[in-house]
């Protein structure tokens, strides 16, 4: 029997490494952070902006929490390198994986927070962000020139207080934009090129060209070709959901649709059966991709790369990875375009708005932080252009060269690595910058802020078949297929309106966006004769939804932004 | 896999019919053999191929992954997937962390769960059956997230090591297993040994506990994967310290931020382009496919080694001895 | 059959009442000493926090104290049993658990003994470490696969055209008939191998004088199999039985949630995929505790029913 305990003992031994293992691994974080500070004391600055008055930086760290997945930069990447060269700043991330709101909910009862916190509503109301305001009328200059324009839409519906400094939204100087990441009816650009480049402007003449080009075209490749694809899958829900509102010419404003100042559910309106019915005599046509609604959004990805699907509503980023893969393929003739689809011409159309203000994405202050000044004070340097220019474009001479004319370029090396992740953690501060406030346009000597959209750089990488479809419009850039949008209305968008957790309206959302899921699909696939059954079955279903609510708590906001926001 | 299904039944069926009919004849152990051999080949099949396709996904390039198509072999070799993984340093140093709570754990669990299970399983033991159904009922209700993290944080177990310990050395579930497994060891055995002037305890380690060697070697390989795979502590208790971070959760970050990088308007916005260079980069499900692969072979070598405790006949015969 | 009976009789003596005295407890103190810390651990990580289910009687609000809490009486338990769709995703729940309990258990059991059967033991070896693979896949890669494999151009209407079974692809997913069938065939799949290890570890305990004994009789692989190995790990078999008999709600979400659809979703919504949607989600804690509450109730009243028929029926039992 004695051998049988040789095992166990084996085991004991493993046991005690292991303890060594933890102990020496918990002293070797100790040690190292008591290093980081060591080392940051004795490094003076070439100040710039530096917190104290002497010229000499005082290192000091600061805890984050970033409310969504990212991954740690590398130890040495050189822009925090560079951060904590001239301000003395050390960061110490936290990412999130998993679900968003478990982890709130026990931070909040513990009231454990980190210095410095992603926006999010639900930390908001549990109080967890100091008021911003007074830090930075007397410590932030930069910040407050920043936010100048946009001060009053800043502040917190519920008492009137700044929380979070929005991350995105802010916009200076003339605003280049060459790529339009919004939803649209997209169609494939040989559709367009073989009708001989027409306009598109109504629902009938869309379908029309897609009808045409699939019979002519009755498989592309080897495959059976795929009229149009409506993607519903998880939250990825607005392929379907979405569309009525831009047939008859209003912005996103999620799910209801905005008239002087007055928000309605549009989902059991005519003009939205009127879609769903188009969409249904399309199905009995044999348009629709018959497996469209049971797919998920690999294999949606997975047909859209492979090239035989000629249209569908979505946003641009959401298929952005199988349009990377058609251009791999060198199928650019298979590509989209955004046509910004009406029902009638004279409707003019409004898929493409002004950025609005990111409200409740950036970051707050929380009030656990032990020195919120110091903590102002560098995002207030973070917003120098200087700094700015450090977090889009990089290190002149590394990451890009300014030429003759003083515009910013890239060479294909350095924009080759741009798309590399693992070059990114170390050269890239994206975790931060991706919530910090930034400047959006263009910089003081004219250069874009953001690399992609200079306009010459745009040029540099466009192939000659979108250079050439491109001559054929008439057009600069793809984004000129949209109206340029107007002035946003004071309250938009009404889809970034809080409709404040576990609350009627909430739950009245919830049931709705079921209802959708469900019967939409069975209307669009029925019998063309049965379509008006399901539909009124639909509307009835919504009637019994407390749809009041929902509407109330948009209108009681967008009236408070009316109020409040007007300049 | 509703194939197997299809081929369970018959399969069945004909042993029926064949023990029926040709009892004791000399074909049917060749018949018996040969349908068995045809079934565990394809079983073999059905369940090695999902783990082949994720193997052959994170070898092919991500942009050429997304058309759908991978199957058993790659189109586009790459070893990019993996790169991304690796990229960065801070699964080395979770790895090793998630290695200890490992070995920690299950050494734990077994000597405790054990160690309850044969108390448990003595007829004459006065507090048998409360104990048993105290332990048995923590199977069925959940106190809920937030209670429990007060718990945790009360006990100064926040962004501590031992948080992945303490909360989870003896499990219901495995105590039962292992406490039903005793009951099949003949009672002469403990009865004797006490007549020998033996204690509890003493009896327990060295009767019950090597005897017990198949169905620990199981409760060890359930524990093992269990505390292999659970991010979950990590995620709630100490995520504020990057160095406490298990292998699972650094890549359950790298994966959701890989497919978070494509469902960021703002970010996309950025990185969208028409050029011909924007086509190197790794998709979610490629980047999905290599984390699985990084994240379960090093488990995967348990079983192969637990294996050779499965054997029949094994604690009858050492009672023997 | 015989022989297996006699000696589980044997091992099952008649329970002596014993009474609770000085005397007792000093004779079992080292009993006492091996099990009583490690309850009282218990009671402290899994009973100590029950107090958190009064959280199902308030509007809970993480940032507040205790005190400060709105109590609310039975609103959480009224909103999740009487909204429309709750009976429906009950029905759902136990159809779901009661297709895989049954698929799950008869699967792994003949898998187990299939895989006794197999005399080389490298083989077996083999064949055992790749059917629990799967497990260590995630649920998204599972159905992905499964998706792919169901769509019209997968393989599994690629088999069925080939075989002359259908005329045209069957779009699987799309019928709510065939997602329960789909559900408990992807946990098979996935969790088969993985199911039989504790079957195979229960077979180690067979006495092979038993099996020597049969063969004496000239009893064939079959009878063998039957009568042998079967009651051998049937103690196993009903307690792992009862213990799942008690988790016929935990239907869980992930399976439903990856594989379901506008089309399915009659059929595929579970309770816990409408506690998270209307607890969870919206910051309602409370409604998640009250699930929680009415999971656990329902739970331990199917244990102790399943408990007092194994007594009845004179099988092994939990408690």
């Amino acid at each position: 029997m004695g051998g049988r305990f040789k095992p166990l003992f084996r085991l004991g031994i493993l046991m005690a490494m292991t303890f060594s293992v933890i102990l020496s691994g918990c002293g070797g974080g100790k040690d190292n952070s008591a290093d980081n500070a060591g080392s940051a004391t004795g490094q003076t600055a070439t100040d710039n902006g530096g917190s104290s008055s002497d010229g000499k930086v005082e290192p000091f760290n600061v805890s984050v929490f970033i409310g969504e997945a990212g991954q740690q930069p590398t130890p040495d990447n050189k822009i925090y390198k560079k951060i904590k060269e001239e301000t003395g700043a050390t960061f110490n991330f936290e990412f999130l994986a998993g679900d968003i709101n478990q982890k709130l909910g026990v931070m909040i009862a513990g009231s454990d927070y980190p210095d410095l916190m992603t926006g999010n509503t639900k930390l908001t109301a549990a109080g967890a962000y100091i008021p911003l305001e007074d830090l930075i009328e007397k410590y932030a200059p930069n910040l407050k020139k920043h936010y100048e324009a946009y001060w009053n839409m800043m502040k917190d519906p519920n008492d009137g207080h700044i929380y979070i400094l929005p991350n995105y939204g802010v916009f200076n100087g003339k605003l280049n934009s060459s790529w339009y990441a919004g939803p649209a009816f997209w169609v494939q650009k040989d559709v367009l090129a073989e009708a001989g480049y027409p306009k598109v402007r109504t629902l009938d003449e869309y379908f029309d060209l897609i009808a045409k080009y699939k019979a002519k075209h009755p498989t592309i490749d080897g495959s059976p070709t795929i009229g149009f694809e409506i993607l519903n899958y998880d939250w990825r829900n607005w392929g379907l959901f979405n569309p009525p509102q831009h047939l008859i010419g209003h912005p996103n404003d999620g799910g209801v649709v905005v008239n002087n100042g007055a928000a309605e559910i549009f989902a059991d309106k005519d003009y939205a059966k009127q879609y769903y019915q188009k969409l249904n005599q399309m199905n009995e046509q044999g348009l629709i991709d018959k497996e469209t609604f049971v797919q998920n959004y690999d294999q949606y990805l997975a047909k859209l790369s492979s090239g035989t699907v000629l249209g569908m509503f979505d946003q641009h980023w959401n298929f952005q990875n199988a349009e990377n893969s058609l251009i791999t393929q060198k199928k650019f003739n298979r590509t989209y375009v955004g046509l910004p689809i009406v029902y009638d011409e004279s409707t003019k159309d409004y898929y493409r708005d002004r950025a609005p203000l990111n409200l409740n994405n950036g970051f707050g202050i929380s009030v656990n932080a032990k020195d919120p000044v110091k903590i102002i004070k560098l995002l207030d340097t973070l917003i120098t252009e200087d700094w700015q220019k450090t977090f889009t474009w990089g290190i002149e001479g590394e990451d890009y060269i300014v030429n003759d004319q003083g515009r910013f370029m890239r060479t294909q090396e350095q924009r080759d690595k741009q798309s590399d992740g693992t070059w990114k953690l170390a050269n890239k501060a994206d975790a931060l910058f991706g919530n910090l406030p930034k400047i959006e346009g263009s910089f003081s000597d004219g250069n874009s802020t953001d690399a992609a959209a200079q306009p010459e750089e745009y040029k540099a990488g466009l192939n000659d078949y979108d250079k050439k479809f491109l001559e054929a419009y008439g057009f600069n850039s793809y984004v000129d297929f949209f109206s340029e949008p107007p002035e946003n209305p004071i309250y938009y968008p009404a889809w970034s309106i809080d409709l404040v957790e576990g609350s009627e309206a909430k739950v009245a959302n919830t049931k709705l966006n079921d209802l959708s899921t469900k019967y939409l699909p069975k209307a669009i696939l029925a019998n063309p004769s049965d379509f008006d059954s399901v539909w009124n079955e639909y509307t009835s279903q919504i009637h019994k939804v407390d749809v009041k609510a929902y509407e109330d708590k948009i209108n009681e906001q967008i009236k408070w932004r009316i109020d409040n926001w007007s300049k | 896999m509703s194939m197997e299904n299809h081929q369970l039944s018959p399969q069945q069926a004909a042993g029926v019919t064949i023990s029926k009919s040709m009892r004791s004849s000399r074909i049917e152990p060749v018949l018996f053999n040969t349908f068995n051999a045809i079934f565990m080949i394809i079983l073999v099949i059905v369940t090695l191929y999902p783990f082949l396709n994720t193997i052959v996904v994170s070898l092919n390039a991500g942009n050429d992954t997304i058309r759908g198509g991978i199957y058993l072999w790659p189109r586009q070799w790459t070893l990019q997937n993996y790169k991304a993984v690796f990229a960065s340093g801070t699964i080395y140093d979770a790895f090793w962390i998630s290695v200890a709570r490992t070995v920690l754990s299950t050494v734990l669990n077994i000597f405790l769960t054990t160690m309850l299970s044969y108390t448990l399983s003595r007829k004459e033991y006065v507090f048998r059956k409360p104990i048993t159904v105290i332990f048995v009922l923590t199977m069925y209700f959940s106190a809920g997230l937030i209670p429990g993290y007060f718990l945790i944080k009360d006990l100064h177990l926040l962004n501590s090591f031992w948080v992945y310990i303490f909360p989870s050395m003896i499990s219901a579930f495995n105590m039962i297993v292992i406490r039903t497994y005793i009951g099949t060891i003949p009672d002469s055995l403990v009865e004797s040994a006490k007549i020998d002037g033996a204690g509890d305890f003493k009896i327990f380690l060295r009767i019950i506990f090597p005897l017990c060697t198949p169905v620990l070697a199981t409760i060890a390989l359930f524990v093992a994967v269990g505390a292999w795979n659970s991010w979950f502590d990590a995620f709630l208790y100490t995520s504020s310290r990057q160095e406490l971070s298990t292998l699972q959760y650094e890549l359950m970050k790298l994966l959701s931020s890989s497919m978070n990088s494509n469902s960021n308007p703002n970010v996309a916005a950025g990185a969208g382009m028409t050029q011909e260079s924007a086509v190197s980069m790794v998709t979610p499900l490629s980047i999905r496919a290599a984390v699985t692969i990084v994240a379960s072979v090093p488990i995967l070598v348990v079983y192969p080694f637990l294996q050779k405790y499965f054997v029949v006949g094994l604690n009858v015969g050492s009672v023997k001895e | 059959m015989a022989v297996t009976v006699t000696k589980k009789k044997a091992v099952r003596k008649p329970e002596k009442k014993r009474t609770l005295t000085w005397a007792v407890l000093k004779s079992q103190q080292q009993l006492i000493w091996m099990s009583v810390p490690l309850t009282l651990y218990i009671i402290l990580f899994a009973y100590v926090p029950v107090w958190g289910w009064t959280m199902a009687f308030q509007n809970y609000k993480p940032a507040r104290s205790f005190s400060q809490q709105d109590w609310v009486g039975f609103k959480q338990f009224k909103f999740l049993f009487t909204d429309d769709d709750f009976i429906r995703v009950l029905r759902n729940t136990i159809g779901m658990s009661f297709i895989n309990l049954v698929l799950g258990f008869v699967t792994a059991i003949v898998l187990a003994l299939l895989l006794n059967e197999i005399r080389k033991v490298v083989w077996k070896r083999t064949v055992q470490t790749i059917s629990y693979l799967p497990h260590f896949l995630s649920w998204v890669i599972v159905t992905g696969i499964v998706a792919t494999s169901l769509a019209s151009d997968g393989i599994i209407n690629d088999i069925l055209m080939k075989l002359h079974l259908i005329k045209e692809p069957i779009l699987w997913l799309s019928e709510g008939k065939y997602f329960w069938g789909i559900v408990g065939a992807s946990h098979v799949w996935k969790e088969v191998g993985w199911n039989t290890i504790i079957y195979l570890a229960a077979m180690a305990s067979i006495d092979p004088a038993l099996y020597e004994a049969a063969e004496m009789d000239g009893a064939s692989r079959y009878r063998k199999m039957l009568h042998v190995t079967l009651p051998g790990i049937k103690s196993t078999i009903v307690i792992l039985l009862i213990m799942s008999i008690g988790h016929i709600l935990d239907a869980g979400f992930e399976v439903q949630y990856l594989l379901g659809n506008g089309l399915v979703v009659d059929w595929a919504e579970t309770i816990d995929i409408f506690v998270l949607k209307y607890g969870i989600a919206q910051g309602n804690y409370s409604l998640a505790t009250a699930g929680g509450i009415f999971k656990t109730v329902v739970s331990v009243a199917l244990l102790l029913v399943a408990n007092w028929t194994a007594k009845r029926l004179g099988e092994e039992r939990l408690l």
